[in-house]
């Protein structure tokens, strides 16, 4: 690091013959523009000037002094200013002063008489370390901005996700995303569409994070629009792809299952965009994933034909959509909790209620994990039909 | 993560090894962007050693074949495990990239 502005130096001394001498001995650096000196009498002096003077980048302190002496100085310095590193100058050999302004917080200390090169050398490196601070905090403020700014957008991300799902007698889902990090890739979505059929969506944007939120928002967006306007899952992912793929220069892509729900037969007809394929858990506890039906990731291929299958949710079944984050969870020993983990949580009785099996599967894949860190969104969206 | 790379007659094949996850991802993409030689006809990824591939690792090969498209080579995978063929099938991939069933088939396939 090199220092390049000009650096305002407060020297704390009652003795009159330094101002002359530091002035006359640091003429080249000064008139360089490298530093700038200005003076204080005593420590009461410097404190005042300190509070005027926001320039002042550090001090350079005699240790007797009348009315303040250096050593309390140095205790009040943080109080007006923290970022302040001061040098003590102190008699050759008097330890005990030199060790008490260490313990003060004293960044470095010379020794009379001044041996005015060591003294500009001690200058220079105090201030590079106070150059260094000022980076440090500079950044910390940028990333508590930060921060604050993906908090907001955490929030914003999780708002877009519904929570007023669909309880009715004759069926109930609910839905949660738990983000790995503060903006995530994984949503879900519940359109109503006419004749109280409804639509319902999972997905999982390629990466995580702020890249993979702001893909993951305008796919939500593409999806309810389309999911309005077209019956057939099939036409629906064909739309959303398309507009997907036009501009997508970051090569993002997007596996997205998307399924409309007739209550009144109980069938499913879906269309499988590269998606996991969910899990249909029977009357009898046993259960199977759904069909595949020829898909492929939205936002890779303009023009891809996307097929679609039926099935019959009969009563007393449910349909478990969930994205890459619950079946590959990692625990400590780097197993995955896999399909078959997923498929164990009902091979015992369970609730037949739509809100209390997604807790069961957040629960299963925390405890799967332990304290292994979360690497993927999970998120996982239930229908229970009744 | 570890990356290789062997040469033979304008054929680049990568032998990757290890995770390929969100964490790594963009090392991943990196360390293969530069060993690609404007001169290479092909490339073959062999993922034999890859032991997990997410999303993000789907985007990096995604976005080599893209790259190559440009320079009118092409881009072949081979060699994947059962869990890493899962991945691939499920999310269409082996739709968009050739995937081979060893190195020398891959080779063979870009030589014919």
């Amino acid at each position: 690091m090199t220092l390049q502005k000009k650096y305002k130096i407060l020297v704390v001394d009652d003795e009159p013959d330094l101002e002359p001498l530091l002035l006359q001995r640091m003429r080249r650096a000064i008139r360089a523009g490298r530093y700038e000196f200005v003076f204080a009498g005593n420590g009461l002096e410097a404190l005042q000037r300190l509070d005027q003077d926001e320039e002042i980048d550090m001090v350079l302190s005699d240790i007797n002094m009348p009315q303040m002496d250096g050593l309390t100085l140095l205790e009040q310095i943080p109080d007006v200013n923290p970022n302040i590193r001061s040098v003590i100058i102190s008699a050759y050999g008097d330890m005990k002063n030199i060790r008490t302004a260490m313990n003060r917080g004293a960044f470095d200390f010379v020794t009379k008489p001044i041996d005015f090169k060591d003294l500009q050398v001690t200058i220079d490196r105090t201030l590079i370390h106070v150059e260094e601070l000022r980076e440090a905090l500079m950044a910390r403020d940028k990333l508590v901005t930060l921060q604050n700014e993906l908090d907001v957008a955490s929030n914003i991300q999780q708002s877009i996700l519904p929570t007023e799902l669909p309880r009715e007698v004759d069926y109930q889902m609910f839905g949660s995303m738990k983000s790995a990090r503060n903006v995530g890739g994984d949503f879900f979505d519940v359109v109503r569409l006419p004749d109280r059929r409804v639509g319902l969506a999972i997905a999982d944007v390629s990466d995580k994070g702020v890249p993979a939120a702001l893909f993951m928002m305008s796919t939500r967006t593409l999806l309810k629009g389309a999911a309005i306007g077209a019956i057939n899952p099939g036409d629906v992912m064909e739309t959303v792809n398309q507009l997907l793929c036009e501009d997508n220069e970051a090569a993002m892509f997007v596996t997205l299952l998307y399924a409309v729900y007739d209550p009144e037969t109980g069938r499913l007809t879906y269309a499988n965009g590269g998606h996991n394929p969910p899990l249909i858990v029977h009357q009898d506890n046993t259960s199977t994933l759904l069909p595949p039906t020829e898909g492929l990731a939205l936002g890779l291929l303009p023009d891809y034909e996307y097929q679609q299958k039926t099935v019959t949710v009969e009563p007393g079944e449910t349909l478990v959509l969930y994205t890459d984050g619950v079946t590959e969870a990692m625990n400590a020993n780097e197993e995955e909790f896999g399909v078959e983990r997923l498929q164990d949580i009902f091979t015992e009785s369970y609730p037949r209620e739509a809100h209390a099996i997604t807790q069961l599967i957040f629960d299963a894949v925390d405890e799967f994990a332990g304290d292994t860190p979360q690497s993927d969104d999970v998120t996982c969206l239930t229908l229970c039909r009744g | 993560m570890a990356l290789s790379i062997e040469r033979n007659d304008g054929i680049m094949v990568a032998v990757a090894e290890g995770r390929v996850d969100g964490a790594n991802a963009q090392e991943f993409q990196g360390e293969l962007s530069e060993a690609i030689d404007p001169s290479d006809r092909a490339v073959i990824l062999d993922l034999e050693e890859i032991t997990y591939i997410s999303s993000a690792g789907l985007r990096v090969i995604l976005l080599t074949a893209r790259a190559l498209k440009r320079q009118n080579a092409e881009l072949a995978v081979c060699s994947l495990s059962d869990a890493i063929r899962e991945v691939f099938e499920i999310s269409g991939f082996d739709k968009i990239i050739p995937v081979r069933e060893s190195r020398p088939d891959a080779i063979a396939s870009f030589q014919a």
